[in-house]
């Protein structure tokens, strides 16, 4: 079972929408109810072991999973397909600017920001397609942000904050990091993010 | 409208707007002003909150047009001296076809992310449509060589028995026009016909013999008048046209095991 369920969860994660615990039990475990926490520990295990993957629980009310990188990041080459690449630079950016922004922007900040990178919600983007999709769908349904609407608002606005995935994926000391690399300074240079990052 | 605007910290345009709406409230005297005016205090209070929000985590201000210039340079963007002013590129230049993988795989060196799972030799879901039909194909083709081999050899094993039977058959018949000869518009008892006194297996052989025979019309049976089966040879002239009608077969099932026989 535990192979089984080792094998259902590196298949699941391929599109990166985490796994709830019920499509454990319904489509491996079944019969083995009783034994669940422990089949699950075991294939955390193996997943450790011989993949250098964490399952993490990202949901503890509702037993919601995903499958992060335990091993170190590495300096070498990432393997990956392009696709997946592009994503990534624009999911690092969004993150970037919702922190260095205080933790939460705006819908109509984050689409005034993305404007000036030459990314609008209206047109067709020649490397992501629908980005208003993909931003608004894809990279929620992840976990990788997180969207709420904003109360009172007229015509109804939504705020953007980091998901549970990015929580786990991506440290924000990284994320300062990289901010200061493209800006050629010292991420000291933002104290009060700095303070939150080092925290 | 103007939220980013009021927004940002250093401006005075809530307080502004504030006092004026404080002043307009003096002028007002009708139900629904005073209606409008609850609507923008509760505005003005989400947008105060907001700007307590800002004040709390923004410290130290950060710049975002200048964030999206730098990026827009580490992407390596082209900088041209024209500016067009019809299109959508404000700062002017345009991005190469790689600008994105770059940020890419800068980003990817932060994110913990587990690499996508691949099957090695390609995945079930998308494929199995193609390969399987040409599996099946193949499969068939070589099948269908096989089988032709094998019916060859078959058809001649068969057609080896067919001829033994159509060459008993033949054999009896011979021997029922013989005793019919000897006494016509006598039909055989059928019994007498086909039973073998030694060998139970040579009845039902001969039995089965007959079958043919009546089947294919070449002889017929009735009952007689002790309702026991007879046999007689049919009349080559004008017998196909009779046996055609469709009432003319009569089917005889006999069974006959081995007390019986004895």
């Amino acid at each position: 079972q535990v192979i089984e369920l080792v094998q259902f969860l590196l298949v699941k994660d391929q599109k990166k929408i985490p796994i709830k615990r019920a499509e454990m039990l319904k489509n491996v475990i079944r019969e083995y109810r009783d034994a669940y926490s422990e089949i699950v520990n075991k294939a955390g295990k193996t997943l450790k072991e011989v993949f250098g993957l964490q399952l993490v629980e990202i949901d503890s009310k509702r037993h919601i999973y995903i499958l992060i990188n335990n091993l170190p990041c590495t300096e070498g080459k990432y393997l990956c397909r392009d696709e997946e690449k592009e994503k990534m630079g624009l999911l690092l950016i969004i993150l970037s600017f919702i922190f260095m922004k205080g933790n939460s922007v705006k819908d109509s900040a984050l689409w005034e920001f993305l404007h000036l990178l030459r990314v609008y919600p209206g047109k067709p983007h020649p490397v992501f397609g629908d980005v208003r999709k993909l931003v608004t769908e894809e990279f929620v349904r992840q976990k990788y942000l997180e969207v709420t609407a904003i109360p009172l608002t007229d015509p109804q606005e939504f705020k953007y904050q980091w998901g549970p995935r990015a929580e786990q994926e991506i440290s924000k000391k990284d994320v300062l990091n990289s901010v200061a690399k493209i800006q050629g300074k010292d991420p000291t240079f933002w104290a009060s993010q700095y303070s939150e990052a080092e925290a | 409208e103007n939220r980013e605007a009021v927004l940002n910290f250093k401006s005075n345009r809530l307080t502004e707007a504030l006092e004026e709406a404080n002043a307009l409230f003096d002028g007002v005297s009708r139900a629904r002003e005073a209606a409008l005016d609850a609507q923008f205090l509760v505005l003005a209070s989400n947008i105060g909150k907001e700007k307590a929000n800002e004040l709390h985590s923004e410290m130290s201000a950060f710049d975002s047009t200048a964030y999206a210039e730098d990026l827009l340079t580490f992407m390596g963007i082209n900088r041209t001296e024209e500016t067009d002013g019809d299109s959508e590129d404000d700062s002017g230049g345009f991005l190469p076809r790689d600008a994105w993988k770059k940020v890419g795989e800068e980003a990817l060196k932060y994110f913990r992310r587990a690499p996508v799972f691949h099957f090695m030799l390609g995945s079930f879901k998308s494929e199995p449509p193609v390969p399987k039909q040409r599996i099946e194909r193949q499969k068939k083709a070589s099948r269908g060589k096989a089988k032709q081999a094998m019916p060859a050899q078959l058809k001649k094993m068969e057609e080896s028995h067919q001829e033994a039977t159509e060459k008993e058959v033949e054999r009896i018949l011979r021997i029922l026009q013989t005793y019919f000869e000897n006494d016509p518009n006598i039909p055989i008892s059928f019994f007498d016909f086909v039973i073998d006194p030694n060998s139970f297996a040579r009845t039902v052989e001969n039995m089965f013999h007959v079958s043919f025979l009546i089947r294919d019309g070449l002889a017929r049976i009735k009952l007689d008048e002790d309702e026991l089966p007879v046999i007689e040879p049919t009349k080559p002239s004008g017998g196909a046209e009779e046996d055609s009608r469709p009432g003319a077969r009569n089917q005889v099932i006999i069974r006959l095991d081995q007390r019986e026989w004895k």
